[in-house]
C-alpha cells in the first residue's frame, strides 16, 4: 500500500507541483489550501506524513500542526515545513509541533521527495506508478 | 600760636593788670588815702571790658572754625561725599582735622573700594541672572524631558514636557526630593546612582520604558553629572528622548524586508520548482509542459509585477518619482481604465456599470499614475467580486467643495471590521479574501500614495463584510 500524504499550502501552483512530483514517485495525496482545512483533512484521513506551507490564510502551519498534536490520532504524524519566512523556527517549537525537517522556498522538489521517502521509510519502498 | 596760649597770655595781661590795680589800692590806702572812689570805678570796668573782650576775640575765632567744620561736614552729608575737612590757621581745631582728614581719606577709600566691589558684584549677578534664563529658555525649548537635581536629589530644575510626563508640577516641586516627586521608581534609582557614583562617572545613556496615558513609551535616558571647578559633583541632569517612534520605525523596517523577501520568495519558489520538474522529465504529455512554462511565465510576470509595485511605492515614499502633472480629466481615465478591465469583467459574467461626469472637467494630475490608481481600484473590485456581480465605477463632479470624487463600488466579499484599518498598509492581505485572489498587498499602499502623497487627495473606504465594499478618492477641481 502506498504512503498517503497530507500536502497543505495556499499557493496553487506549490500545491499542485509538490502533489504531482509526490504523485509521479506513488504517493497517494491529499490537499489543503489553508490551515484549518489541514487540521480538518488530517483528522479525517490519518496521513504517513504532512507537508505544510508556514504562512496560510485561517491558521498557520505552525498552528495546525500544533493543534494535530492534541489529536491523539494524529499525534504522531511526522510533518515537513515549508516555508518563504528567512527565520528559523525554535527547535522546542518544532519539536512540539512534531516538525521533522524544514525546506526554505524556494525549494527543490526533488528535496521534497528525497525527505518524504527518508520519513516514511518502511521496509517496503512505496509502489511506483 | 593756639588758642589756648592765647586764652592763657591774655589771662597772665589781665591777672597782672588787676594785681596792678590792687597793688595801687593798696598802697592808696596804706598812705591813708581814701582811693578815688571813680578810678576804682574806672578800673574795674577796664578789666571787665578787657575780659569781655578777650572772651568775644577768642569766642568768634572758636566759633567761626567750628561752623567751618561744621558746614564742610554737612555739605559732606548732603553730598554723600566723603572730602578733606579744612581750617584756616593753626589752632587746636586745625590740629584735630589732621587726623579727622586722614581718618576721612582712609574712609573714603575704604568706600570707593567697596563701591567697585559692589558694582562688580551687581554686574556678576545680572550676568548670572541672564545665563539661568538663558539656560531655562534652553531647557524649556527642549522637547525632551529635562530634570536637573542637586547634590541632596532634590529637583532644582524641570521643563515643561518633564512636567507632563512625569506629571508633577515645577513650582510646588522645587528643592524637594525627587523620591518625593518622581512616582517611577526607576528613573529616581536611576538619579540618584549617577549621583553616588561622582565625577568617575560622566554619562550614560539607559533604555527606559514608561507608560503614558496606557501606552508604554520608550525613552532614552541620558545621565550626566554637574561637576564643579573644584570636582565634586553638585548635581545629575536627566534627558528623556522618546525613541517610540524610531523603535516603530525600525520595526516597521524589519518587517517590510521580510515582508519583500517573502512575497518574492513565493513566485520565485514556483519558478524553480517548475523548472526542475521540466529537468526531471516529470511533465511526459506536451499539455502537461505547456501547462508548466505558462505558471513559469505567469509566476515570472507576478514577480517583476512585484518589484515594479515596491520600486513604486518606494520613490514615492522617498520623494524621487517623477511626477508630471497637467490638467486631466479624470473622466477620460476611468473611460481608459474601463476599456482595459471590460474584458476581465466580462469574462466573470460581472456588469461594469460607469456613471461618469462630463469630460471636461479638469484635474491637475499625473495621468499615468491616476490611471495606475484607478486600475488598482477598478480590478480589485472585480477580482474580489463573485461572478453575475456587478462593479459601478463613477465620477461625480462637487462645484461646490471644488472636487471630483470618483467611486469604485462592487457587490464582492467585503472586508470585516478589523481589517479596515489595515489594509491600506504596505503587504497587508484581507486573509479570509486570500482565497479569492492573487495579491501582493501593495496595490491599495500604492493608490493610497498616488491619491494622497502625490496628489493631496483623499482615499476613503465604506465596506460590509458579504455585501461589498467602495473605494473613494477625491482631487481638487482645477478652477
Amino acid at each position: 500500500m502506498s504512503k498517503r500524504i497530507l500536502v497543505a499550502d495556499d499557493e496553487a501552483h506549490i500545491l499542485h507541483v509538490v502533489s504531482m512530483k509526490l504523485r509521479n514517485a506513488g504517493y497517494e495525496v491529499f490537499t489543503a489550501v489553508d490551515g484549518e482545512e489541514a487540521v480538518e483533512l488530517a483528522a479525517a484521513e490519518l496521513p504517513d506524513l504532512i507537508i505544510t506551507d508556514y504562512q496560510m490564510p485561517i491558521m498557520t502551519g505552525l498552528e495546525a500542526l500544533k493543534e494535530l498534536r492534541r489529536n491523539e490520532q494524529t499525534r504522531g504524524v511526522p510533518a515537513i515545513m515549508l516555508t518563504a519566512r528567512g527565520f528559523d523556527i525554535e527547535p522546542a517549537e518544532m519539536a512540539e509541533a512534531g516538525i521533522a525537517a524544514v525546506l526554505a522556498k524556494p525549494f527543490s522538489p526533488r528535496e521534497v521527495l528525497e525527505k518524504v521517502a527518508e520519513l516514511t521509510q518502511t521496509a517496503e519502498t512505496p509502489l511506483a506508478g | 600760636m593756639t588758642t589756648a596760649k592765647r586764652l592763657g597770655l591774655a589771662t597772665m595781661a589781665l591777672i597782672s593788670l588787676g594785681a596792678s590795680a590792687a597793688y595801687y589800692a593798696t598802697m592808696m590806702a596804706m598812705q591813708g588815702q581814701r582811693p578815688h572812689g571813680g578810678l576804682n570805678f574806672l578800673v574795674l570796668g577796664l578789666v571787665t571790658c578787657l575780659t569781655a573782650l578777650v572772651l568775644l576775640v577768642f569766642w568768634r575765632s572758636v566759633h567761626r572754625s567750628v561752623r567751618m567744620i561744621a558746614s564742610q561736614l554737612e555739605s559732606m552729608a548732603r553730598s554723600k561725599q566723603l572730602g578733606l575737612v579744612m581750617v584756616q590757621g593753626s589752632d587746636e581745631l586745625a590740629q584735630i582735622t589732621r587726623p579727622l582728614n586722614e581718618f576721612l581719606t582712609a574712609t573714603k577709600m575704604q568706600v570707593e573700594q567697596l563701591r567697585s566691589e559692589n558694582r562688580e558684584l551687581q554686574i556678576q549677578s545680572r550676568i548670572a541672572a541672564a545665563e539661568k534664563h538663558h539656560t531655562e529658555a534652553i531647557i524649556f525649548s527642549i522637547s525632551d524631558a529635562v530634570i536637573v537635581t542637586n547634590r541632596f536629589d532634590e529637583l532644582i530644575l524641570a521643563n515643561e514636557a518633564a512636567e507632563k510626563l512625569l506629571g508633577f508640577r515645577l513650582a510646588g516641586s522645587l528643592r524637594k526630593n525627587i523620591d518625593r516627586i518622581l512616582s517611577d521608581g526607576t528613573l529616581v534609582r536611576l538619579i540618584r546612582e549617577t549621583r553616588s557614583h561622582g565625577r568617575n562617572f560622566t554619562r550614560k545613556v539607559v533604555e527606559h520604558s514608561i507608560d503614558q496615558k496606557g501606552t508604554p513609551k520608550t525613552f532614552s535616558v541620558t545621565l550626566s553629572c554637574v561637576v564643579t571647578d573644584n570636582e565634586e559633583v553638585s548635581g545629575v541632569v536627566a534627558v528623556l528622548h522618546d525613541v517610540t517612534r524610531e523603535k516603530e520605525i525600525a520595526k516597521m523596517k524589519t518587517d517590510f524586508v521580510s515582508n519583500v523577501s517573502h512575497e518574492l520568495k513565493t513566485p520565485l519558489a514556483s519558478i524553480k520548482a517548475y523548472i526542475e520538474m521540466l529537468q526531471d522529465g516529470e511533465a511526459d504529455d506536451e499539455q502537461t509542459q505547456r501547462e508548466f512554462y505558462d505558471i513559469i511565465s505567469s509566476e515570472t510576470d507576478r514577480l517583476h509585477r512585484l518589484i515594479e509595485n515596491i520600486l513604486n511605492i518606494s520613490r514615492i515614499e522617498s520623494g524621487v518619482v517623477k511626477v508630471v502633472k497637467e490638467p486631466t480629466s479624470l473622466t477620460g481615465v476611468v473611460k481608459q481604465v474601463l476599456d482595459v478591465a471590460r474584458p476581465q469583467a466580462k469574462n466573470k459574467s460581472q456588469h461594469l456599470v460607469e456613471r461618469l461626469a462630463p469630460i471636461y472637467y479638469q484635474i491637475e494630475a499625473d495621468h499615468d499614475m491616476i490611471y495606475q490608481a484607478v486600475m488598482n481600484l477598478v480590478s480589485n473590485a472585480i477580482k474580489y467580486t463573485p461572478e453575475n456581480g456587478s462593479v459601478t465605477v463613477s465620477v461625480t463632479v462637487d462645484e461646490r467643495r471644488g472636487v471630483v470624487v470618483c467611486d469604485v463600488a462592487d457587490t464582492g466579499a467585503g472586508i470585516p471590521a478589523e481589517d479596515l484599518p489595515r489594509i491600506f498598509d504596505k503587504f497587508y492581505r484581507v486573509r479570509n479574501n486570500n482565497k479569492l485572489a492573487k495579491g501582493t498587498g501593495l496595490g491599495l499602499t500604492l493608490v493610497k500614495h498616488i491619491v494622497e502623497t502625490v496628489h493631496d487627495g483623499k482615499l476613503t473606504v465604506t465596506s460590509e463584510q458579504d455585501k461589498g465594499s467602495t473605494f473613494s478618492f477625491e482631487l481638487p477641481l482645477l478652477a
